[in-house]
């Protein structure tokens, strides 16, 4: 018998069971129930500016090619030929006139139309090869450069989707006159771990970073997210963290990019993020130009780590592997040389040899050996930390509470929860 | 940079740094370690893609040059590690905490240095040096890993007579995809 969903999350979401972290068929039901009915981002239109440009990203474990296509539009196609399955596509990212499969040269358009069937020539008839394009990703949607897709055609509309996320997400782009730019291709790595974790992880677990992160942040640090942290829950699975600092703080205690080393060491650079932490309360009005940002999550599996900029992706690779993306994000109004040192406030923390991610890697890989061992079953994890404190407020959209409850990870296995209930019964 | 053959001194001269280098390194004394480093060294692991081949090159080396795959500080793109000193003694001082989790307990290493060419010299007589590793990685409740790769160094002239300092470092590691467990080491 597999087991049922809510056998595994309890009414509250205050017990969430081992094997929502490493059952087989629980993971079957995440495939369908969540990444088949969900807006998952998919790229940034500043890394596609001209026609042709491309590059490769994932819906769950299946491999979709993002393009600018020549009709001007975002496409998202299935990276997988309609005659024998190959992917057509092997770049990282670039600039291409076609995709051109390697087994019989079958030939697709940047969007997605089959152009030419070689063998054709030597054949009498004609294939009607309309029907034979790469297979789309039914509904592409953007808000503010940021590109998803979802497979489910019903899906709502991705800005209802995001909901109150917009105006978090827009306490940091809106900042910028000209917004966000991602560089380069995404840092990549494959961590024995399940999805899920590096998704709680950033989604809310601030409080994970002054004992885990201990031997690298300091004390003082971690005093200013404890007394003026604050975990917003906007819709279950979505969250934000962030530190309101007081009116009138000095714009140093602000702004955002002085708590990197990086900044330390290019008084230009100082320059630059403290005019910009000088325009915020024009920018962003007088309550966001008070946020100094952590990190905040996007259901199921989108991460934005304000501090350290970085967007992340949770890719699933199975029960017990992910594959984790994290791009750098600069202001795209920057200067080449300031984008470039902005980066190192994210490459030597984070990615797979950050200074600080590499004890998060470790702890996740760590939680997954918890997770399968046997004769434990009996002792769900617990959830139950600061149940039912968190409340509206006046001011900021959303449920809200102090860090350290954990009302964010309750919120999303609620949703979970429904997510796969609602296709455990389907055939 | 001239490029005339080394002397067999000098060519023994730095071999001898380089296993120096590798004994501290796998012994764990990175203190040791960061003085064989220049003040202002410069410690990089560029990120290493997959890019589109180019057909007009075709015919040519170029067309498949490694070059062609890294994500270095000069690019736009994004370098896996990119370090001054300050990252460095951050790094040193954070692995002789107990609650460096990645690294407690520590993983076993032990590293092959080969290859090591002397390419050029330049006016102030720092060296361009490459070379190639194979570094076995164990650790406890883990498995264990290969890591292979290339460092292009320069090693600049130290105080003493024959003392050399490590001033830039560029790590080419050779993979597919990054499943090691931390790219987080001295390689
Ligand atoms: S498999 Fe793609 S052309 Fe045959
Ligand atoms: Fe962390």
């Amino acid at each position: 018998m597999p087991i049922r969903v809510h056998d595994v999350v309890n009414h509250d979401a205050s017990l969430v069971s081992r094997k929502a972290w490493s059952d087989p068929h629980l993971y079957e039901l995440e495939k369908r129930g969540i990444f088949g009915h969900a807006w998952l981002f998919l790229a940034h239109t500043s890394q596609l500016p001209n026609l042709g440009d491309f590059v490769q990203a994932y819906m769950c474990e299946t491999p979709i090619i993002v393009t600018h296509g020549n009709d001007g539009n975002i496409h998202a196609l299935i990276n997988s030929c309609s005659h024998r399955g190959l992917p057509v596509c092997r770049a990282d990212r670039g600039n291409a006139k076609s995709f051109v499969c390697p087994y019989h040269n079958w030939n697709y358009s940047v969007e997605g139309s089959l152009q030419a069937i070689p063998q054709e020539q030597h054949l009498e008839g004609r294939t009607d090869r309309s029907l034979l394009g790469l297979k789309r990703v039914p509904r592409v949607e953007q808000w503010n450069g940021m590109i998803f897709g979802s497979f489910d055609e019903e899906i709502e509309p991705l800005d209802d989707y995001l909901g109150d996320m917009r105006w978090y997400l827009d306490a940091f782009f809106g900042r910028f006159p000209k917004g966000i730019e991602f560089i380069g291709s995404p840092q990549r790595w494959v961590i024995d771990a399940n999805w899920k974790l590096p998704v709680e992880n950033q989604l809310g677990d601030v409080n994970h970073g002054p004992f885990l992160h201990a031997a690298v942040i300091p004390p003082e640090a971690n005093a200013e997210v404890f007394e003026l942290g604050r975990s917003v829950v906007t819709a279950p699975g979505h969250g934000a963290t962030f530190r309101l600092m007081p009116e009138g703080a000095p714009l140093e205690q602000v702004a955002w990019g002085f708590e990197g080393m990086a900044s330390l060491l290019a008084p230009e650079v100082h320059d630059y993020l403290r005019e910009v932490q000088a325009r915020a309360i024009e920018s962003v009005g007088p309550l966001r130009s008070r946020m100094k940002g952590l990190t905040y999550g996007v259901f199921p599996n989108l991460s934005f780590l304000w501090s350290n900029t970085a967007f992340k992706v949770s890719h699933p690779r199975g029960p017990g592997k992910v594959e984790y993306w994290s791009w750098s994000v600069v202001p795209a109004d920057a200067p080449d040389a300031f984008k470039r040192i902005l980066r190192g406030n994210h490459t030597a923390f984070f990615g797979p040899g950050g200074i600080l991610e590499q004890e998060d890697s470790e702890a996740w890989t760590q939680q997954r050996i918890g997770s399968e061992i046997d004769f434990a079953d009996d002792r769900p994890y617990y959830y139950g930390l600061g149940l039912n404190e968190e409340k509206p407020d006046p001011e900021l959209p959303g449920l809200v509470g102090v860090t350290a409850n954990e009302f964010y990870a309750r919120n999303f296995f609620l949703r979970w929860r429904d997510a796969l209930a609602a296709v455990e019964d389907e055939a | 940079m001239s490029t005339t053959l080394a002397s067999p001194e000098r060519q023994y001269e730095i071999e001898q740094w380089y296993y120096r280098e590798a004994r501290m390194l796998d012994g764990r004394q990175y203190q040791s370690w960061l003085a064989l480093c220049h003040p202002e060294i410069r410690y990089v692991i560029p990120g290493r893609g997959n890019p589109q081949v180019p057909n007009r090159e075709r015919g040519k080396e170029d067309m498949i040059s490694i070059e062609r795959e890294l994500e270095g500080v000069d690019s736009d793109g994004l370098p896996i590690r990119d370090e001054t000193m300050a990252y460095l003694m951050l790094r040193v001082e954070r692995s002789f905490k107990a609650n460096a989790w990645s690294e407690n307990p520590p993983a076993r290493t032990r590293r092959i240095v080969g290859n090591i060419e002397i390419l050029g010299e330049d006016d102030a007589g720092a060296l361009s040096v490459w070379s190639a590793f194979h570094l076995h990685y164990a650790r406890p409740g883990s498995a264990s890993f290969l890591y292979a790769g290339q460092r292009r160094d320069v090693l600049a002239p130290g105080e003493q007579a024959g003392a050399y300092l490590l001033k830039n470092r560029e790590v080419i590691l050779d993979m597919a995809e990054v499943a090691y467990p931390t790219l987080g080491l001295f390689l």
